[in-house]
């Protein structure tokens, strides 16, 4: 006996000691920043307060809740542990007028603020194996009316006893001879919670026995507070999905999504209640059980003086007040969080995301990654009725200009199907997409090129490698002879662009891509030239926004900081500038996007947005029409869709049926800045005259403001120019660029 | 702003590119080798603009987070004030104030290349004259000189002294 019960000490210790419990990850959403002059429409407020967990309410009459009216939001924040700091609840009113916010403040007292932010929307969790989900709480910070209440219910002796309480057994004992069945258990808490260890429910005399021996080892080497808060933590509450949810914290978060410390006397005793049976009185699937449940604990609160006869008729009084439906707390965007968890791996293992209860920040924006899965599915099913492959797949990355940070991604046509996520892992071949960086190498060489400068587009042909001969056309099948760089850019000119690429050179084409940021295999083949390269949709949208930025590429990220459940440890992921060289060669080439969509290959794409913005992108279309690209941007949003078929056969898709209307559709919809023309120290804008390539002045007849890199632009002026630029044309160099031309 | 503590021994990570590169290391409070931003930077940038300002527009939300972030820098909370300063530049992205504080923020803590590039891009998007591009330049030459390139650094403070008598270039 004696060494049975060592034994047995021994295992319930080490179980006790070793306990840490494995907490699963949250994984949140960025945090909509308002403030007046904030670009957002009503429509997407509402997106994002849901997705944030808000309800609306008619009246807002506590955190989480929000209400419409007319063209205001009431809101009522909940406290929030963000990721620079904590930040407590607060009640405030927007108002919007033109799809902007118009005004903030806070409320009751109608003062203005100037920004505000909204909690994350939680977007995933990182389970623990085990399957349990739970929030950890301190014995300290539980309600008393959760510490006192608990064992009222469950164990009025918990103070006292020294593991079990043999008059609480020989009153079970009597109650359930008189009922010829088991009607009442003599457990105590600290029976319970050795009986949730060891995680076998069976009822032999043995099994109790050893319970009893495991609670009084217990309680002879812990004191009663912290068996008390194990048990707090540990309790089984619910079933959410394949998930458990355990202990009171988690409970309050499923059942009422409130914290624990933020319940109310009504809603501790539907907690409390559960522990007899939480899914007998689950009280979303039983509310009348429930009801009963927890008048008959507030009853006994009242009857063991934790509250007053008048107290325990006031919370009999309320409604259960939980929630219809528990916020999801699995994963809603599949594709990005495959992405954000490729992004972890650098750091964290699986096992630390499983267990340690991580507090994950991202930078999805809820209202976009909803607009980018309707423009991809809405868009492939739409070019399924036009006649195109009806299993058309397709992927889309969106990213913020500036920050780099991704704002929403689709690896799929069915959003919510996880598995393979073309966004990141479609390495296909890119088409025209790569163009634009055989003539950035020709602009970054101002002494041979400019926009303006002519080349030809004619026939050409190569010798292979393998022996072959590759004579490339064009996609109308015609040679356009002599055009200017620009126009053959906007307009995608094959047997021009491959003249230019074998001047500018294969290898210093293949290193340029590196520099933009893609680590991909290319070979310096001169098909590479028309695109015979491959990239994922997330590489092609790191190279644009370098372009879209002004030359400072920015690592694309999904994650802005992870947190350890203390708020304490912080891993930061900051946004990081990387200056390209030759970013006046940038500037132009920006310039020369933009006529793609006004005036080239893209120009159906402004009838396609709702707004009339500047937007730069470019096309892409590869052999036998297998796959079709669109990348573009604006000022603030830079975005990637790719459209074809798995098994690579040809799909009848082109950059500018497919791709291009999938990114319009999305764009349509989106809050647009135009493209940022500025050009940067060592560039300049000039007065030409396109057709003769000569410098021109505003007035003159087809005269046109082009970007040149210094040193690139024309010398000679037209007759009209000429004329009126005579007297001081000395001095116009000095104007334009501070000193005389040498 | 609360907690003092709770980011001075913080992690940072970095993200670089597809290459799946990824580095992470401490930021301690306040290196040893750091850049005294107001010596080096501010009050000679003050002299070189003779009080000639540029000023851009203010946008309330930005200026709170710019307040903060200034406490948090005075506090040698660096880390903090970068945070801050994200924020504002999620709100404002070309704000020349805003990337030119970021680079200050950077050379507090060490990290010069960090701070080259800000102040550079806030030249780019900036008026290219008057104090804040003497700021920018007087950060380049600073950044510079801590990443061994002390003729750059020299060429860079000269830019600064000219920011007043060189007009703005570009469009």
């Amino acid at each position: 006996m004696v060494p049975w019960a060592l034994y047995l000490d021994h295992q319930v210790t080490t179980e006790f000691e070793g306990r840490k419990w494995d907490l699963p990850s949250r994984v949140y959403a960025r945090a909509l920043e308002l403030y007046p002059g904030a670009v957002i429409s009503p429509g997407d407020l509402r997106v994002e307060l849901q997705a944030a967990g808000y309800r609306a309410a008619a009246r807002v009459e506590r955190p989480g809740q929000y209400r419409f009216s007319g063209s205001a939001v009431d809101v009522w924040r909940r406290a929030f542990h963000f990721h620079d700091g904590p930040k407590d609840e607060t009640r405030f009113r927007v108002s919007l007028n033109n799809g902007a916010v118009a005004s903030l403040r806070s409320q009751p007292d109608g003062r203005s603020i100037d920004l505000v932010r909204l909690e994350p929307a939680q977007i995933a969790s990182i389970f623990p194996l085990q399957k349990e989900d739970r929030t950890l709480v301190a014995i300290a910070d539980a309600p008393p009316l959760l510490v006192t209440g608990l064992q009222a219910i469950e164990d009025r002796n918990f103070k006292h006893h020294h593991g079990i309480d043999l008059r609480a057994i020989a009153r079970a004992m009597l109650a359930n001879l008189k009922a010829r069945r088991a009607v009442q258990g003599g457990s105590t808490l600290t029976q319970q919670l050795v009986k949730n260890y060891f995680l076998t429910q069976d009822r032999t005399l043995l099994r109790k026995i050893n319970e009893a021996i495991m609670a009084l080892s217990l309680e002879a080497h812990y004191d009663k507070a912290e068996i008390l808060e194990a048990y707090v933590n540990e309790v089984f509450l619910g079933q959410q999905g394949a998930y458990a949810v355990h202990g009171f914290g988690r409970g309050a978060e499923y059942y009422f999504d409130r914290p624990l410390n933020r319940l109310e006397t009504h809603e501790i005793a539907l907690l409390i209640g559960l522990v007899k049976g939480a899914s007998y009185y689950n009280p979303r699937r039983h509310p009348e059980r429930a009801k009963q449940r927890r008048d008959l604990v507030l009853s006994e609160f009242a009857e063991t003086g934790l509250l007053s006869a008048e107290q325990a008729r006031a919370a009999m009084a309320r409604p259960l007040d939980v929630t219809a439906s528990p916020r999801a707390s699995g994963t809603r965007y599949p594709s990005f969080i495959d992405l954000v968890r490729h992004q972890l791996a650098q750091v964290y293992d699986e096992d630390d995301l499983r267990t340690e209860g991580l507090r994950i920040f991202t930078t999805l924006a809820p209202a976009e990654q909803e607009k980018a899965q309707a423009a991809v599915s809405g868009g492939l099913q739409d070019l399924g009725k036009r006649g195109l492959p009806k299993n058309l797949q397709g992927a889309l990355v969106l990213a913020d200009t500036s920050s780099g940070e991704i704002r929403a991604l689709v690896g799929d046509r069915d959003p919510d199907r996880p598995g393979f996520n073309r966004a990141l892992n479609a390495r296909r071949q890119v088409g025209s997409i790569i163009k634009p960086l055989v003539y950035l190498l020709a602009l970054e060489h101002p002494d041979d090129f400019s926009l303006l400068t002519p080349i030809e587009d004619e026939p050409v042909e190569l010798r292979q490698p393998d022996g072959s001969t590759w004579s490339p056309r064009n996609f109308d099948g015609v040679s356009h002879g002599r055009v200017s760089l620009l126009d053959a850019l906007a307009l995608s000119y094959n047997q021009a662009t491959v003249r230019l690429g074998l001047q500018v050179g294969l290898q210093p084409l293949v290193s340029r891509i590196g520099q933009l940021g893609v680590a991909a295999d290319i070979q310096p083949l001169p098909s590479v030239l028309l695109g015979a390269a491959e990239l994922t949709p997330l590489e092609v949208t790191q190279v644009y926004q370098s372009i879209a930025n002004s030359g400072f590429s920015v690592p694309l990220r999904a994650l802005v900081a992870v947190q350890a459940p203390d708020g304490d440890e912080l891993v930061r992921y900051p946004m990081r500038l990387m200056p390209q060289p030759h970013r006046d060669a940038i500037g132009v080439l920006n310039y020369a996007l933009t006529r793609v969509v006004a005036e080239g290959t893209a120009q159906g794409l402004p009838a396609l947005l709702s707004q009339n913005v500047t937007v730069a992108g470019k096309t892409g279309t590869t052999n036998d029409r297998r796959d079709s690209w669109f990348v573009g941007y604006t000022r603030n949003r830079v975005a990637t869709v790719w459209v074809g078929l798995d098994d690579f056969s040809p799909a009848g898709v082109t950059g500018s049926n497919a791709a291009m209307r999938i990114w319009g559709g999305l764009f349509a919809g989106l809050p647009l800045e135009p493209v940022d023309l500025a050009v940067p120290e060592g560039a300049y804008y000039l007065w030409v005259d396109p057709e003769s390539g000569r410098l021109s002045a505003e007035h003159c007849e087809g005269a046109r403001q082009l970007p040149f890199v210094e040193g690139s632009e024309p010398r000679k002026w037209t007759a009209c120019a000429e004329k009126s630029q005579d007297r001081d044309k000395e001095s116009i160099w000095k104007k334009i660029f501070g000193r005389d031309k040498q | 702003m609360t907690s003092s503590k709770n980011f001075s021994y913080s992690k940072t990570a970095l993200l670089a590119g597809f290459s799946l590169f990824l580095a992470s290391c401490a930021t301690p409070p306040k290196p040893a080798d750091s850049v005294d931003v107001d010596t080096h930077v501010r009050q000679p940038a003050e002299q070189d603009s003779a009080g000639v300002q540029v000023f851009p527009l203010k946008n309330p939300a930005v200026g709170g987070l710019l307040e903060d972030a200034d406490r948090a820098e005075s506090d040698g909370q660096y880390d903090r004030a970068a945070m801050l300063l994200e924020r504002a530049l999620r709100i404002q992205p070309r704000n020349p104030e805003v990337l030119q504080r970021m680079a200050e923020v950077q050379l507090s803590t060490g990290d010069y290349e960090q701070a080259l590039n800000f102040a550079v891009r806030s030249y780019d998007v900036g008026p290219r004259v008057g104090e804040i591009c003497s700021r920018n330049w007087r950060t380049i030459g600073v950044s510079r000189e801590n990443l061994g390139d002390s003729k750059g650094s020299r060429e860079a403070l000269q830019r600064a002294r000219s920011c007043m008598v060189t007009k703005p270039q570009g469009m």
